[in-house]
């Protein structure tokens, strides 16, 4: 037992002794975990909504895509910059007619589990897909395959699907007609292998966190609806990376986003509103990451209904309408306005743009008036037009600017707005006269041409049918490269342009607040941000 | 008093019968259905999406099924939240809506009844004024502009407390505060006019005449007769602030049911709108129920008339 005194006097001693090496060492020790919390900071993320699902054969949003990305590997995948690169196939050759692909895939790779992950994985996750049980709404993106509509139709066994393991390490890949697109196709978490072993023990309880098994670098730990979801590192994934744990959190309103992100609740938000944009280009320059999304908006007129089965009243219409304005004045939200149906941004391909657009204003509504007289309408005969659009704010304002370029040349517009469900729903039915549209998605032409096709069946919402433009579609649709298949696509795409089946408007600029302490972020136009690449500065 | 009580069971049950039978034709009434979207489906994935979610058979059928499951528990998967069943969503969802709405009711009962007492007890006072005006600012403002607004000061400008979500104790104090707003006022104002009422009475002059201390009188003869009326208005209003946490489950990104009845209606997710539909139903008339059948045991002019 010490006593007082004694006590009294170590304190004294260590104070004068020690102290200078107990600094030193306590700074040490702060150095060292403060270096280790770093690295193991988990990283908050804001996501536009509440995923319906993270089995990536039933998924069908964006805002799954993203957490999907993290959780699984498919046999291509994006890097940093939203580019296509080998993921869990390390290289693939092509038949020279263009239907056979056979993929080598990586060694030593594992599932979250420690189970080695092999080519049949693929073959049972493509028949998964593909089996009419699943009910995955977007099988047909792997329609290439060869007998992938017959197997999801149910008229052909799973067994009949065009993709084969000729070993462990060897897929092989047989298509209905050639698709050079096929890497980019392999992207969406429709290709993603999922776990048989536990698919098999458990059934559809295989998506909660505790049975949860996938083969990206991250799998799943929490999953609270509509609170967040909590992924962790995945200690088999092939490569190390530095964030340990990221959670998703569920921001559907912009404004609570743009709150959460200010009271640094989330490290990063998806989009904002968009009233706040010239405030926070001031204010959070360093935060704000703006990047064009391979997408188009547009107006779809309705070809089979009167007046708009006349080409010259299309046309008319189409010649006042000034995108420019609309994006730099009206919504001022960033939108880039587009002059051709294929975004822009498209990689390889040279968009054919509207004909008129090398005229000026004057002659543009010099042509429109003479046109619409043509067509029978003018001073004492008005147009009376009914435009539909998807319920907001910022689609309002666009079309209420639409409506008053039209209303110079005489045109009278009703707008009717419905929320997005009905909207789309109405548009497949063909009731409508003239409406917004939006596509977005692929970076290849013919993922925005193919709209335009008479079969294609009702997202062709105006029902638009000219035989010129389907046999250079179908014709394209033959060829297994690149190049000659981009030709006949431009060339279809003039026909189809020059006969305004549709206006394109703009394409959407994604509008995002990313805390500048996060490395490894990079705009790119497919607007992917995969956390594997991701760190703390 | 058994007959009394099986015809109010009866009739109860009648009641959610109707009401499950109505909001599941509405919901098949509008327009759009839970897979139209911007998407292309071809016909044999609509098909294989159809018979998945049982919607391949007749409207009828649909119905009987529906009830079917209802009577063994089951309120059906998600369509939307594909990977739970409404069930699992209700377990999930409902003690967040609960806790909110019970917070609610403890700020709205004790700081509304204690600002109606200081205010009666003195009225026409400065103190009764200002406490007033105060009441009818919290009754004219709605709550989604309050809301905002606090989450706008305490999270955002100040940094205090976090602005949605859920996790910590602080992420329970703005929307419970938020949501209690407008009835503490209104408890207030009830309070304090019962209060003055009671003020006149005569039975307090002679209270005053025994000599009873102030403390005494306000706690024996006024406060019981003052809290009648505030506890007639409870019932409705712990219903509503139970049920009624839609708005501020949007703004401050709660996880609870009212944010699934919004985003299940706007998505056609029919079983989930139905499942919070049943839980509302459940719950407001068994707290009827429970009303009447309490009525009836302390009234004996209710059971007369039967």
């Amino acid at each position: 037992m010490v006593k007082p005194g004694n006590r009294l006097q170590l304190i004294q001693a260590t104070n004068t002794l020690h102290i200078l090496p107990r600094i030193l060492l306590f700074l040490l020790c702060w150095c060292l975990l403060s270096g280790i919390a770093n690295g193991a900071k988990p990283l908050h993320l804001g996501n536009p909504g509440e995923p319906e699902t993270l089995d990536p054969h039933r998924y069908n949003l964006r805002l799954e895509e993203t957490i999907l990305t993290d959780l699984f590997l498919g046999l291509t995948t994006f890097n940093a910059h939203g580019k296509i690169v080998p993921g869990a196939a390390v290289a693939w050759t092509t038949s020279s007619n263009g239907l056979t692909w056979t993929f080598t895939l990586r060694r030593g790779l594992k599932w979250s589990d420690g189970k080695p992950l092999t080519a049949g994985d693929f073959v049972y996750a493509f028949r998964r897909l593909l089996a009419p049980a699943t009910a995955a709404s977007l099988a047909y993106f792997m329609y290439p395959l060869k007998n992938a509509e017959a197997v999801n139709s149910g008229k052909l066994p799973p067994e009949e699907l065009g993709a084969r393991a000729v070993d462990e390490h060897t897929l092989v890949l047989n298509l209905q007609a050639p698709y050079p697109h096929l890497p980019e196709r392999l992207l969406y978490p429709t290709g993603y292998p999922v776990p048989e072993h536990v698919i098999e023990q458990v059934g559809d309880a295989w998506v909660k966190p505790q049975n949860w098994v996938s083969n990206g670098a991250y799998r799943l730990d929490d999953w609270q609806p509509q609170s967040h979801i909590t992924l962790v590192r995945n200690e088999h994934f092939f490569e190390p990376v530095e964030i340990a744990r990221v959670t998703y959190h569920p921001l559907a309103n912009e404004q609570s986003a743009y709150n959460r992100y200010r009271a640094k609740e989330v490290h990063a938000i998806s989009n904002f509103p968009s009233g706040e944009l010239d405030r926070i280009r001031e204010n959070l320059a360093s935060h704000l990451r703006l990047s064009p999304l391979l997408s188009i908006v547009y107006l779809v007129f309705n070809t089979t209904v009167a007046p708009f089965d006349d080409v010259r009243v299309r046309e008319a219409l189409a010649l006042v309408i000034n995108p420019e304005v609309l994006t730099d004045k009206v919504q001022r939200s960033g939108n880039i306005a587009n002059g051709s149906f294929v975004p822009a941004n498209v990689i390889n391909y040279e968009p054919a743009v509207m004909p008129h657009l090398h005229l000026n204003e004057a002659a543009r509504r010099e042509k429109a008036t003479k046109l619409l007289r043509e067509a029978g309408y003018g001073t004492d005969k008005k147009l009376k037009v009914t435009m539909r659009y998807v319920s907001g704010i910022e689609a309002k304002k666009t079309q209420l600017a639409i409506a008053s370029f039209w209303k110079n040349i005489g045109v009278e517009t009703q707008l009717h707005h419905a929320e997005l469900k009905v909207h789309f729903a109405d548009l497949r039915q063909g009731d409508f006269q003239v409406a917004q549209a939006g596509w977005f998605g692929e970076n290849n032409a013919e993922h925005y041409l193919g709209l335009l096709v008479s079969d294609t069946g009702n997202v062709n919402y105006g029902r638009y049918a000219n035989p010129a433009y389907d046999a250079l579609m179908h014709a394209a649709g033959q060829q297994a490269e690149v190049t000659a298949r981009n030709n006949l696509l431009h060339q279809a795409e003039a026909v189809g342009i020059a006969e305004y089946p549709v206006v394109p408007l703009y394409s959407v600029m994604i509008r995002r607040l990313v805390d500048p302490a996060i490395t490894g972020w990079h705009e790119n136009s497919r607007d992917v941000h995969p956390v594997r690449f991701l760190g703390w500065r | 008093m058994v007959r009394y009580l099986l015809i109010r069971t009866g009739l109860t049950l009648l009641t959610f019968w109707l009401i499950v039978t109505v909001v599941f034709f509405l919901m098949r009434l509008a327009p759009g259905g839970p897979f139209d979207g911007e998407r292309r489906l071809p016909p044999e994935v609509e098909t294989n999406l159809r018979a998945a979610y049982n919607l391949d058979k007749s409207l009828p059928q649909q119905y009987i099924d529906y009830l079917g499951m209802l009577v063994r528990g089951d309120l059906g998967p998600s369509f939307r939240q594909k990977d739970f069943s409404v069930n699992e969503l209700v377990a999930i969802g409902l003690p967040v809506s609960l806790t909110i709405g019970g917070l609610a009711l403890i700020i709205a009962t004790t700081v509304g009844i204690a600002v109606g007492l200081r205010a009666g007890l003195s009225p026409g006072s400065r103190k009764d004024i200002a406490l007033m005006g105060l009441t009818n600012i919290g009754i004219a403002l709605p709550t989604i502009i309050v809301a905002p607004l606090l989450v706008l000061v305490f999270g955002v400008t100040l940094g205090w407390l976090p602005t949605g979500g859920v996790g910590s104790f602080s992420h329970y104090i703005l929307p419970p505060i938020a949501l209690a707003l407008p009835f503490t006022a209104a408890i207030a104002r009830l309070t304090r006019g019962s209060v003055v009422e009671t003020l006149s009475q005569p039975h307090l002059k002679t209270a005053r005449a025994k000599g009873l201390t102030e403390r005494l009188i306000i706690r024996r003869h006024i406060f019981p007769i003052a809290l009648l009326p505030v506890v007639s208005y409870l019932g409705p209003a712990a219903t509503s602030l139970l049920t009624g946490s839609v708005v501020i489950e949007q703004v401050f990104e709660l996880p609870g049911i009212g944010r699934y009845f919004v985003q299940g209606a706007l998505n056609r997710d029919y079983t989930l709108v139905m499942g919070v539909v049943v839980v509302y139903a459940a719950l407001i008339l068994m707290f009827n129920l429970l009303v009447d059948l309490a009525y009836a045991w302390m009234d004996p002019r209710i059971r007369l008339q039967e």
